[in-house]
């Protein structure tokens, strides 16, 4: 019973570190990577939760039992902690860890923005007349800010 | 940049993901992955739909407020993240390794900062440094006659150079603070945003012509057929 669910815990941790290892940054994606980082991070949020559940079911059987020692005890206590991490990690945008989204882009006129220094770039979007710069280097690090410009709704990418 | 709106449906993009060092942004309706350069989707249940590019105009921000005073400008984050993050990211960026699974053309180094321009199926790459030397740079791309131009600031606009059909070829004069171009044709000058400001054709403007300006390894990942301008 500590066997099968050390195998269903890992086997959970699997769903969400080969993704993390495969879609990284400064290493080579070829397609069957993107592929399968994409279908078991699609998978990871049920699959992690429904293995941390049965993870728990049987620890809860085999605890109760009464015929485990403390070894196996810790060892079932640290099984129920990773499948719990586990489904929660599944949950969490980690490129957000890293890069946090803008949540509520809030601008300024021109005269106004004295973060911005003259020869900086902007990204400038001009649609129906309507005209926003987002200054290059914010772009970069949120890598994408999503707005309404001259009525069409865009998402400014760098 | 892309309209975040596809077949009539509004899309919410998140940051999901990278793909040989391009990043990968997944819309929370259908959790689609799509990639950031192309805007197409590239897993998911919309895999294959391509979003509507919208153009957008990398320039100095003095330039965009003589432009455009009317205009608004993204507030910074106020996060510690963001304050943390250097204000030397572009030379920081450049220092990491290029891993990326296609393989590249030697022709330009991978980090070399090129101007691409893909139309009605031909992608050409014009190595900005090239620009530099050559500026008003003149092609033919397929049928378009095409007019890239540098100004002093490092602002870099592409146009077709037809007018009534007739393709200018044009001069930069010399003397100017800001960029005046001279058309052989008529003598008529024209400014950075393309309007002839005097001479017969005075009034008429220039139609852009959207530039990517992305690194070499980049553009060559997304664009494999590309040429490259060489003179």
């Amino acid at each position: 019973m500590l066997a099968v669910a050390a195998l269903v815990a890992l086997a959970s941790f699997l769903v969400v570190a080969v993704p993390v290892y495969l879609i990284m940054p400064f290493r080579a994606q070829p397609d069957w990577a993107v592929t399968l980082g994409y279908s078991l991070e699609r998978a990871a949020p049920v699959v992690t939760l429904l293995a941390a559940l049965v993870v728990i079911g049987l620890v809860g059987r085999g605890w109760r039992s009464g015929r485990w020692g403390w070894v196996r005890r810790g060892a079932a206590l640290v099984m129920v902690i990773l499948s719990g991490a586990t489904a929660w990690l599944a949950r969490q945008n980690r490129f957000e860890w890293m890069f946090a989204p803008l949540a509520n882009p809030a601008f300024a006129r021109p005269a106004e923005a004295d973060w911005v220094k003259g020869d900086e770039f902007v990204l400038a979007v001009t649609v129906n007349g309507e005209s926003v710069a987002y200054p290059r280097r914010q772009v970069a690090y949120h890598h994408l800010v999503q707005d309404r410009v001259g009525g069409v709704a865009i998402v400014a990418t760098y | 940049m892309w309209q975040a709106t596809l077949d009539g449906r509004a899309l919410r993009f998140v940051l999901a993901g990278i793909n040989n060092q391009n990043f990968i942004m997944r819309d929370e309706e259908t959790g689609t992955w799509w990639q950031q350069v192309t805007g197409e989707a590239i897993r998911g249940p919309l895999r294959g739909k391509r979003l509507t590019h919208v153009p957008h105009d990398e320039i100095t921000f003095a330039r965009w407020r003589r432009e455009f005073p009317g205009g608004r400008v993204l507030r910074p984050a106020t996060d510690t993240a963001w304050i943390a993050f250097s204000r030397d990211w572009e030379t920081e960026t450049a220092r990491y390794p290029v891993k990326i699974a296609a393989s590249l053309d030697s022709v330009l180094g991978p980090r070399e900062v090129v101007a691409g321009i893909d139309l009605e199926g031909r992608s050409r790459a014009y190595p900005v440094e090239t620009v530099r030397r050559q500026t008003p740079l003149h092609d033919q791309l397929g049928g378009l006659p095409v007019v890239l131009v540098l100004a002093a600031d490092g602002s870099l606009r592409g146009f077709d150079r037809r007018i009534d059909g007739r393709a200018l070829e044009f001069f930069a004069r010399r003397d100017s603070a800001d960029v005046v171009l001279v058309d052989g044709a008529t003598g008529s000058e024209w400014d950075f945003t393309g309007r002839a400001t005097a001479g017969s054709l005075a009034g008429k403007r220039l139609t852009p012509v959207y530039l990517q300006q992305d690194y070499w390894f980049n553009w060559k990942t997304y664009h494999p057929a590309t040429t490259v301008y060489r003179r």
